[in-house]
């Protein structure tokens, strides 16, 4: 219990004032728990090591949870993951029950919450012990199956295989890389570039431009139309909340935390799919699916303990393989490299004390996210009437001095963050996907290195396959993630014309 | 089985290896670029002949837009030049973002009444000195 030590007062403080300031970004529709993260990382380059995990890990939780808030009360998702919390909370808040829906929503995201946290814990440890063996063929392999399973689940499967190569490709512009066995030549760029580009892109303002630029030019190009607030309704009538109402919902709590924390532990994939899958499961099951979509409390639970449970489930790949799961864990795993830890297979073992605070400070989390959303979400539902024209100047301050810092004052690197926010803004009108580019982009060098210097020590290409039974098992799994997408589209196409028909 | 080892078997010249999985990276883009094009070019085109798809949304804010793209970059470029012109302090970063902040707000609002204006004001200036004055000096965050 050594690590005890290192969890001081400042530790839980920055814990909760990230779970806070999470969970007011997340309750302002169109702020993400990325942009949380990106945002708040200017603070975190002079913090500790663990007071800086305790900051983005409240960050993370609490931006996660704070968009229940206008899904309920605005009928507007304030993350994309709260979309089905919109389906009945909205209802109910009409229904004048609008502190009851908050109150469930929080009751079940603090399970969600938990629930994965415990998986997290218990999980990574032997997923990590079991990558450690892996060899460079395996863990290209590794990589090779996350980015199909992303592929596989954008929209398009060839423009999700697309955006992923672009993502690849941008990772390798600069040198490669000496202190990985590389030449140290440059490639992929002109002679002029070489003074900006040596060392290619930096991760954060790629992200930070992708997801937090992007965001302001789209809603700049929508003309910045504030919230309408005459659909806002009155917090304090109605029935008043009892845990009773969670009676017969524990399958329920159960299995939506599962599904949350499944779909967490697939890269690349957005808390979005996780809700609605529960979502549709619960729809399925329940005694009156009719209820449902008109103000059922089994469907706000089925949707917040899914997308809560999101986040113990995303950090599992994150910090057993290095393999971000969500948008956000991408950031967090820029911000990981700020501090100097290099998450992967040996980070578990090899800094056990971080990673006990680590769990510690996602329980801590959790629990002051439900301390602050169950007792003052009368002043926390405020939030939503930040107006925008206010808002957006900050994030964009914000934005450019986490970029400057990143590297101790590199001017490039602001620049890097307009760049990124047009081309992302871009990309989502040509069918170019951000989250393969992302995990690409992320993961292409290290796929580099693995790819390389496997071919380079054995001198043939079938060692990627016949390496080892785990190599072998790994190529079944993407052939599988390839054969069940296509599979999966051909069927979603079936239904669509089917609908169309109808 | 000659043909399968001469296909299987790989020599990376330690030299050119910077350029190998670039190469293969680029010509899998390549393949699945013109795949792509060819598959969807024809109902893509359709689509924008018939209006279904637009670049821009529906009612598209271009003045804001515009302004934004513009102040943007400008107000990068101006963190710049007096980040060079008074270098060490900081300011380069306040004296910029007062400025931007103010502008950025007035271009978003849409209702400048009195009061909106007064918060607006009082935001640029309190906003950007707040952050310079925790970032800078207590977290000692570099800035231009």
């Amino acid at each position: 219990m050594e690590f005890l030590e290192l969890l001081s007062p400042s530790y839980f403080l920055l814990a909760a004032a990230g779970s806070i300031i999470g969970i007011i970004f997340g309750a302002i529709p169109g702020m993400t728990a990325t942009m949380a993260v990106a945002v708040c990382l200017p603070l975190t380059y002079t913090l500790g090591l663990h007071e800086g995990l305790a900051l983005l890990l409240g960050l993370y939780v609490g931006g996660i949870s704070g968009g229940l808030v206008p899904a309920i009360l605005l009928n507007i998702p304030g993350t994309p993951s709260s979309i089905t919390t919109t389906f009945d909370g909205y209802p109910m808040a009409q229904r004048g029950e609008a502190e009851r829906a908050l109150k469930i929503c929080i009751v079940a995201s603090l399970f969600g919450g938990f629930f994965s946290a415990i998986i997290l814990f218990f999980f990574a440890p032997i997923l990590a012990d079991f990558a450690i063996k892996f060899s460079y063929v395996e863990k290209f392999l590794m990589i090779f199956f996350a980015m199909s399973v992303i592929a596989s689940l954008s929209k398009n499967i060839l423009m999700g295989v697309f955006s992923g190569l672009i993502g690849v490709l941008l990772s390798l512009i600069g040198t490669y890389d000496v202190s990985n066995g590389g030449n140290g030549e440059y490639r992929l760029m002109a002679t002029w570039m070489e003074p900006y580009l040596a060392y290619g892109f930096s991760l954060l303002p790629v992200l930070i431009g992708l997801f937090g630029i992007s965001t302001i030019i789209e809603e700049a190009e929508k003309g910045v139309k504030e919230n309408s607030l005459e659909n806002k309704v009155n917090l304090t009538k109605g029935t008043p909340f009892r845990f009773n109402v969670f009676k017969g919902q524990t399958g329920n709590l159960l299995r939506s935390s599962s599904i949350g924390t499944f779909i967490g532990m697939l890269p690349g994939i957005g808390g979005s799919a996780a809700s609605i899958l529960s979502y549709t499961q619960q729809k399925n099951l329940s005694k009156n699916p009719e209820k449902m979509g008109k103000g059922a409390p089994e469907g706000l639970v089925a949707s917040e303990s899914a997308n809560n449970a999101l986040t113990g489930g995303a950090l599992i790949p994150l910090l057993s393989l290095g393999i971000p799961g969500d948008s956000t864990t991408a950031v967090l795993i820029g911000a990981f490299t700020l501090q100097g830890l290099q998450v992967g297979p040996l980070f578990i073992g090899e800094n056990i004390d971080t990673w006990y605070s680590m769990v510690t400070g996602l329980m801590f989390a959790n629990v002051v996210m439900f301390i602050a959303m169950f007792y003052a979400i009368r002043y926390i539902a405020k939030v939503v009437l930040i107006p925008k024209f206010i808002l957006y100047p900050i994030i964009v301050m914000m934005c450019a001095v986490g970029a400057y810092a990143i590297n101790y004052g590199i001017m490039f690197d602001v620049w890097t963050l307009f760049l990124f926010g047009v081309a992302g803004w871009i990309f989502g009108k040509i069918g170019i996907e951000v989250a393969p580019l992302v995990i690409g982009f992320i993961l292409g060098s290290s796929a580099e290195v693995y790819f390389v210097k496997s071919l380079e020590s054995y001198g043939e290409y079938s060692i990627l396959v016949t390496k080892s039974p785990i190599a072998l098992v790994l190529w079944g799994l993407i052939i599988l993630s390839i054969v069940l997408s296509v599979i999966i589209h051909r069927k979603s196409k079936q239904q669509a014309t089917e609908e169309a028909a109808q | 089985m000659s043909w399968f080892s001469s296909l299987n078997s790989v020599v990376i010249d330690f030299d050119q290896s910077h350029l190998f999985f670039p190469r293969i990276v680029i010509t899998l883009i390549a393949i699945l670029g013109t795949f792509i094009l060819i598959t969807h070019l024809r109902p893509v085109l359709r689509a924008m002949r018939s209006g279904q798809y637009q670049f821009f949304v529906q009612h598209a804010d271009f003045m804001r837009l515009l302004a934004t793209l513009a102040l943007i970059p400008a107000y990068f470029w101006l963190m710049e030049f007096i980040g060079e012109w008074l270098p060490n302090m900081g300011l380069g970063f306040l004296l910029a973002s007062i400025p931007f902040v103010f502008a950025m707000s007035m271009l978003y609002c849409h209702e400048k009444t009195r009061r909106n204006v007064t918060i607006i004001t009082a935001n640029a200036v309190i906003a950007p000195t707040f952050v310079w004055v925790v970032l800078y000096h207590f977290f000692l965050v570099s800035m231009p």
